[in-house]
């Protein structure tokens, strides 16, 4: 059962069931804990390769036992998601804690990871249970629909879930190389049926300036 | 409908009915709305948006009437967008504290790093005081600051850092204390912070009527450029005596809108 305690601060109850968590981000436990660390993420070895291959690194640890466990990480603002069924797009730094139950593995992101500076792939966690995100500042959750798309700054997207399609878009033009830009050159859309969440800061991109 | 967020169940979903109308969505994050008009905002500082918003960066020919009747310091524009179209559109700063504050046909000069956005009914110009920026008029703007904004009135000394801005004021000025700083013995505390400095021996001094902002850190925001005022005797920060510290705007010739941009600036270097 995961449970905010503050905003920066995850806690976890636990009676012998397990969840994964970022590596060295348990900041303090009671009770009976075991920490194991999942090699490739407990993802197998395809997962391990795939994680290798693409990059898209992520140290994990399992941990299991009877009490409360708390998780932090430098201080940044934990967000809860709920997954039932569907699937949460997430970069690998973002994610602090998941369920034991859901899968965690990567995909292809396209442009939008690279106007992001953080690659091409991202993670994904799927399933039924509880995932926690960390973002710069509290996140704001945006629900994307059908007549409703969503564009967002690639610098201040922390994650997705739900059905949604993404496409980059470029406002780029001559004004841009003449120092004249409209400050956003390049934007996410999202279009379809889900959630996206945003951080309230804008990580340093490649055209974060332009 | 959508089957995400249903009520109960984690955080607010937000979507566009929800989100508020020229407000916080948060204490981090502002959600300014659109119906066909115009603001100002600094460049980057827009995070997501519903609708169509187009971004214009200042000098763009056709924003050229508008630049005229409410920016008149276009020494800098190329550090302002205006975003004009229909939708709702959140304004975030790094994480910084975020709010609107209403200006009724009165004045308010601000720190020009933590100005975010401001309606075009507002004339933002240049302050004589270098490194600040003055808003005349009347409608609304928002700023970041780190940490909430205290409202204090003067006569009060305050802490450089911790300035964020004044409505009203007519005297802002320095003020030392000259019990630590003056002798001998005040020079070499001033100097080597022997026998005790508590740092505090410089202060901003406001009197008169009107209100001081203060923000609750003395964490700086980063300084964003003013532009450079024109090189004439008697202009503060103009000339070749330009003080330094405060980046590009001392860097000497004025730069026009539609001039080949500081790139060097804008790749940080």
């Amino acid at each position: 059962m995961f449970r905010l305690q503050g905003s920066k601060v995850l806690a976890v109850d636990m009676t012998g069931d397990a969840v994964k968590a970022k590596n060295g981000s348990m900041v303090a436990y009671d009770g009976q804990m075991t920490f194991k660390k999942l090699s490739g993420g407990g993802e197998g070895l395809r997962g391990m390769v795939t994680r290798r291959l693409t990059g898209e690194q992520m140290t994990v640890m399992e941990v299991k036992g009877q009490g409360t466990c708390w998780f932090a990480d430098r201080a940044s603002e934990i967000n809860l998601v709920g997954l039932r069924g569907d699937t949460l797009y997430v970069e690998a730094g973002n994610l602090l804690a998941t369920d034991a139950g859901l899968r965690t593995g990567t995909t292809f992101t396209g442009l939008r990871g690279a106007a992001q500076g953080n690659g091409l792939f991202t993670t994904t966690v799927e399933g039924h249970g509880q995932a926690a995100i960390t973002s710069d500042g509290p996140a704001v959750v945006l629900r994307v629909s059908p007549q409703y798309p969503l564009i967002v700054d690639p610098g201040a997207y922390v994650a997705h879930q739900g059905n949604v399609r993404q496409s980059f878009q470029s406002g780029v033009t001559f004004r841009t190389l003449l120092g004249e830009g409209g400050g956003e050159a390049f934007q996410i859309r999202f279009e379809g049926d889900g959630l996206v969440y945003v951080q309230p800061s804008e990580r340093n991109t490649i055209a974060g300036d332009l | 409908m959508s089957t995400y967020g249903t009520p109960g169940a984690g955080p607010v979903v937000h979507d566009p009915m929800t989100l508020p109308v020229d407000d916080n969505v948060n204490k981090y994050t502002f959600c300014v709305e659109l119906k066909g008009g115009q603001w100002f905002l600094q460049k980057g500082k827009m995070i997501a948006y519903y609708g169509s918003i187009d971004f214009n960066g200042i000098g763009h020919g056709r924003l050229d009437r508008l630049v005229r009747t409410s920016f008149h310091s276009p020494l800098h524009a190329s550090d302002w967008v205006v975003a004009e179209g229909s939708g709702k559109m959140l304004l975030a700063d790094r994480a910084f504290d975020v709010n609107s504050y209403d200006l009724d046909d009165g004045n308010l000069t601000i720190r020009a790093g933590n100005l975010l956005a401001f309606q075009p009914s507002l004339a933002l110009k240049q302050s004589i005081v270098p490194g600040f920026l003055t808003l005349i008029g009347t409608g609304k703007f928002v700023a970041a600051s780190n940490g909430p904004v205290v409202f204090m009135e003067p006569p009060i000394r305050v802490d450089p850092q911790a300035l964020v801005g004044w409505a009203d004021c007519p005297s802002p000025c320095h003020h030392y204390d000259h019990g630590y700083l003056t002798g001998v013995l005040g020079g070499l505390r001033a100097m080597t912070g022997l026998g005790g400095v508590s740092g505090e021996e410089h202060q901003f001094e406001f009197a008169g009527a009107g209100t001081v902002l203060l923000q609750s850190s003395e964490t700086l925001m980063a300084e964003a450029a003013t532009g450079a005022v024109p090189p004439e005797p008697g202009v503060p920060g103009g000339g070749g005596t330009a003080p330094g510290g405060y980046g590009p705007q001392s860097s000497g010739a004025p730069r026009l809108p539609g001039q080949l941009g500081d790139l060097q600036r804008r790749f940080g270097l």
